[in-house]
């Protein structure tokens, strides 16, 4: 999946009509969010073995080690940004007035 | 690339060589001298390289799954056993009673294109530590 | 599933790229070490085949998955090579212009690396505005 018309998927699915109480809505935010922490977990766990090799002078190679980082940076500013868009939706809720 | 296994290889090269040079050098020092401390002339030194699988803890090997790069090692020097030329000298203090001085095995001419090649290969491994230490710094440029 | 927008085939064909470039130029080095070393055969890796070979590796595996510790490339010794007497086979010219293949390849591999993970950090970071 390109990078960039997957995004473009995510602001579509985060609006406000998602934030559902219990997040139990079909792309709702919560899903997004628990998946692009899972994915921050998982890259950054990858990141520290690779690096920890590269250190410890065996295993793993430096470009390795650095593709890894760099992939497990870029997966914690999504997950920045999908909390942005969390943030800004119950904003938008909360100045509706009833 | 694996720091210090990487350059294992290329360091033992280096030092396999500048020993090399370092042998041929006493051969040129020598190639006259027709008594040394332990009594008779001098005999042509020769070193035999060996290749040298690294890393060489048998306990990183048993967890890297790659195969061992092979670097290489100074096995021996070893006197070369080629015969020692006699001069008719009956004049100088080392001639035997026939007259004879017997002098070393050393050619000048072959020592110096030894030495030239012990020079080109230590170039060549210091250009494969330089690839390796550029490869590491375009490495860190993956971070943004 | 945000995995895939930060692994994506391109980075992860370029990573397999630099892996393979590195273990050609691991035994490049090997082939230098080992230019005196009696009876020492020059060793090569076939880069397309081992290219493939570590697609398909990875193929299996979902983005985010474990991947396997490091590439273990199959190298072959070369032939065509003249023999010294000694019977060492390694070609001064042949290494070198390999070495510098070698160089010149994880650059290029490094650039377009930085320039998709760029590209991508742009989609994240400033792509999608909602309201």
């Amino acid at each position: 999946m390109n990078p960039i018309s997957s995004l473009r998927i995510l602001p579509a699915e985060l609006n406000a009509a998602s934030l559902t109480p219990d997040g139990a809505s079909g792309h709702g935010f919560r899903k997004v969010l628990d998946s692009a922490i899972d994915d921050i977990q998982q890259l950054e766990s990858q990141a520290e073995t690779k690096v920890a090799g590269v250190l410890g002078g065996n295993g793993a190679d430096v470009h390795s080690a650095m593709i890894a980082v760099e992939k497990a940076d870029l997966s914690f500013q999504l997950m920045m940004q999908v909390r942005n868009k969390i943030v800004s939706a119950y904003q938008e809720i909360s100045r509706m007035q009833f | 690339m694996n720091l210090f296994g990487m350059l294992e290889v290329s360091g033992s090269a280096l030092s396999a060589e500048r020993w090399r040079a370092e042998v041929v050098s006493a051969n040129m020092a020598n190639a006259e001298t027709t008594r040394t401390p332990e009594g008779g002339p001098y005999r042509r030194q020769l070193v035999v390289f060996r290749g040298r699988h690294l890393p060489r803890f048998p306990l990183l090997l048993a967890t890297m799954r790659q195969a061992p790069e092979q670097g290489v090692r100074v096995d021996r020097v070893v006197p070369d056993a080629s015969p020692l030329p006699r001069r008719y000298e009956p004049g100088h203090p080392d001639a035997d009673s026939s007259g004879y001085v017997t002098y070393p095995n050393v050619n000048p001419v072959m020592e110096m294109t030894d030495l030239l090649s012990a020079v080109r290969a230590y170039q060549l491994n210091a250009a494969a530590v330089q690839a390796a230490k550029n490869m590491i710094q375009q490495s860190l440029q993956i971070l943004s | 599933m945000t995995n895939r927008m930060i692994e994506t085939p391109i980075t992860e064909a370029l990573g397999r790229f630099l892996d393979v470039d590195v273990a050609r130029y691991k035994l490049i080095s090997s082939n230098l070490a080992n230019i005196d070393t009696p009876g020492y055969h020059t060793r090569d890796l076939d880069f397309r085949s081992e290219l493939r070979r570590a697609a398909a590796e990875s193929s299996g595996i979902e983005p985010g998955e474990l991947q396997p510790a490091s590439f273990t490339p199959v190298s072959r010794t070369v032939r065509g090579l003249m023999e010294r007497p000694d019977g060492n086979n390694v070609s001064v010219e042949r290494e070198s212009l390999a070495l510098a293949e070698a160089q010149m390849k994880f650059n290029l591999g490094v650039q377009l690396l930085k320039d998709q993970f760029h590209t991508i950090g742009l989609a994240i970071n400033s792509g999608g505005s909602s309201s």
